[in-house]
């Protein structure tokens, strides 16, 4: 009995391994099996995958519900748009400064909101958005106002002898791809952490938590930053996509979008975050063709996750672990 | 000869709720080794005790000094982590989508790891440290007569193994001081006597002091040296249980006479 599980589990194990070769396959092959179309889609997607990981980290494993990703989102994508065009900077110099820059603003926005309780500290984040968006279409001296940064070079690498700009929509796509795998590895990382195992414990009990010793405040101001810090560096690859910032970056819509991405993929799971950025944004960007149908389909897909998904699709991702990972 | 400092001194605390004075100036120590009750009939600021006692809510005046250390106006955190004075909660609590050797791990973990960053190290040295911890957190799920249900959430069992789940994370730290906030209220007689067992055990043991409040008076009497009995939000006596449960004085405050 004992034996054949065993060799059971031993023959399911070994599913992940190919399947992951499946998927970096797929990946990889991605920009040559669809059309230009899609793979624009794949790169928004992969973009937004970047603040949701962040999120994730917030909503899904601290168990803070925050609207402020896009504010962070805009400040990352602000801060490499200003550094590109006036300092004509690196992008990979970019790149980090706008992760450091938004998970240094998180700091003192996150003292004072994370002291609020639940609904309160939602209004507060969604202060932010509205403060970020004011900021960009007034600071004009700065952004540019409603006008934008505009002319945002393609991103420039400078390693030693080496220099290169990545070009054309293929190129973009690798770019994002690397930079969305590194994340996924780094929120991945961060959740298998001890401090990882802090967060859920703050997300299930507070109380509980801090009287086990867990400094809870100082846990809750670490995620919100490094949520900040994730938010960031998505909002730079927008903003070298898009080649332009401008204070739509600061919308409410993105805020929601994210947050879709990690209830409805599944909170509190990395792989629900992947899923949940290849599906909502991806389905969103594919469904442009249709503008007409785009948000009744959208809305549509939404009222369906909230009457049969309610926790997202994060069972379904577990049973198909499970069963190629052999548990149970 | 000098007098051995008491572990846990607690004086002229004092916490007032609006015009209500829930804690009035009560002062009692806790001696090394010594498992004390704290009775009272409800309202009589008990809770409110614990709260100020162990830095989830602030006492107005007074000092809390513990194993020497003027601890007055720590955080509850800070008081677990480095004062190893912990405490648990009248209603049970536990994380419960979590197993519960998780449930246990969690608990040891800010004793073991040195610092906040060093939590986010996923390292030979963090890894090593982890595995310790789910050694400890297996030794004591044994004790606690909980290992079959070791890997099932905690929320999935019974109020009572929730307690013991309770009680076994609250000795992964290595505990100086634990205080008990009724921990036999609404669970099973044989449950009981495995808390109590428990109990015993951590103290003759591994030496952990304990402040408990409780009701069941059998339980106080079996296992408290030293009952400490409040009223009204003031001290009314203080002593041995056995004189304790004939006093006058307790007898009339149960009563309301």
């Amino acid at each position: 009995m004992s034996l054949t599980e065993t060799v059971q589990q031993a023959r399911r194990r070994d599913l992940r391994i190919p399947l992951a070769a499946v998927l970096v396959v797929i990946a990889l092959a991605a920009p040559y099996i669809g059309s230009r179309y899609v793979t624009h889609s794949l790169i928004i997607a992969l973009i937004f995958m970047l603040p949701a990981h962040g999120l994730n980290l917030l909503v899904g494993y601290t168990g803070l519900l925050s609207l402020a990703q896009a504010a962070f989102f805009g400040i990352g994508a602000y801060t490499a748009g200003l550094l590109a065009v006036t300092y004509g900077t690196p992008f990979y110099v970019n790149l980090i400064a706008a992760g450091v820059v938004s998970g240094a603003i998180a700091l003192p926005l996150g003292i004072p909101a994370l002291r609020l309780r639940s609904t309160s500290f939602v209004m507060c984040t969604l202060g932010f958005v509205i403060i970020g968006q004011a900021i960009s279409k007034n600071w004009v001296s700065l952004t540019r106002g409603d006008m934008g940064l505009s002319g945002i070079p393609k991103p420039y690498f400078e390693l030693g002898p080496l220099s290169f700009s990545v070009s054309g929509t293929t190129n973009f796509y690798y770019l994002a791809l690397a930079i969305g795998a590194l994340a996924t590895f780094a929120a991945w990382a961060i959740v298998r952490s001890p401090a990882g195992r802090n967060m859920v414990a703050i997300r299930e009990n507070e109380t509980l938590a801090e009287s086990l010793g867990v400094p809870t405040w100082h846990y809750k101001l670490i995620v919100f930053m490094l949520s900040a810090v994730f938010a960031g560096i998505g909002g730079c690859l927008y903003a070298y996509y898009l080649t332009v910032v401008s204070p739509l970056t600061f919308q409410m819509y993105y805020s929601t979008t994210m947050l879709i991405i990690v209830l409805g993929g599944g909170a509190g799971m990395i792989s629900g975050t992947v899923f949940g950025s290849l599906l909502f944004v991806g389905l969103t960007e594919a469904l442009r063709i249709t503008p007409e149908l785009r948000m009744i389909a959208y809305g549509f897909c939404l009222l369906v996750l909230v009457f049969w998904f309610k926790k997202g699709f994060a069972p379904l991702i577990n049973r198909f672990w499970n069963v190629i990972g052999g548990v149970k | 000869m000098t007098v051995p400092l008491p572990l846990l001194e607690i004086k002229n605390l004092t916490k007032s709720y609006g015009a209500v004075k829930a804690v009035a100036d009560v002062s009692i120590h806790i001696d090394r080794g010594e498992i004390a009750g704290l009775i009272g009939p409800n309202g009589s600021g008990k809770s409110t005790f614990f709260d100020c006692s162990t830095g989830l809510a602030r006492p107005d005046a007074g000092t809390v000094i513990l194993d020497g250390q003027d601890i007055t106006g720590w955080s509850l955190n800070r008081i677990a982590r480095e004062g190893r004075m912990l405490r648990s909660f009248q209603k049970t609590v536990t994380f419960k989508a979590l197993d519960v050797e998780e449930n246990l791990i969690i608990a040891g973990q800010m004793f073991t790891f040195p610092s906040i960053a060093a939590t986010f190290g996923l390292g030979k040295r963090s890894r090593s440290r982890i595995d310790g911890l789910r050694e400890r957190a297996r030794e004591l799920i044994k004790m606690a007569g909980l290992w079959d249900v070791r890997h099932q959430p905690a929320g999935n069992l019974s109020g009572g193994q929730q307690k013991l789940i309770q009680f076994a994370s609250m000795l992964m730290p290595e505990p100086k001081l634990i205080l008990l906030d009724e921990p036999m209220a609404g669970i099973n007689p044989k449950i009981i006597e495995r808390v109590v067992d428990t109990i015993l055990y951590a103290n003759r043991s591994l030496g952990v002091s304990f402040l408990v409040i409780e009701h069941n008076i059998d339980v106080v009497t079996s296992i408290c040296q030293r009952v400490i009995v409040l009223d009204q939000g003031a001290k009314l006596v203080e002593g041995l249980p056995h004189d304790i449960v004939q006093d006058q004085r307790v007898r009339e405050a149960y009563l309301g006479g």
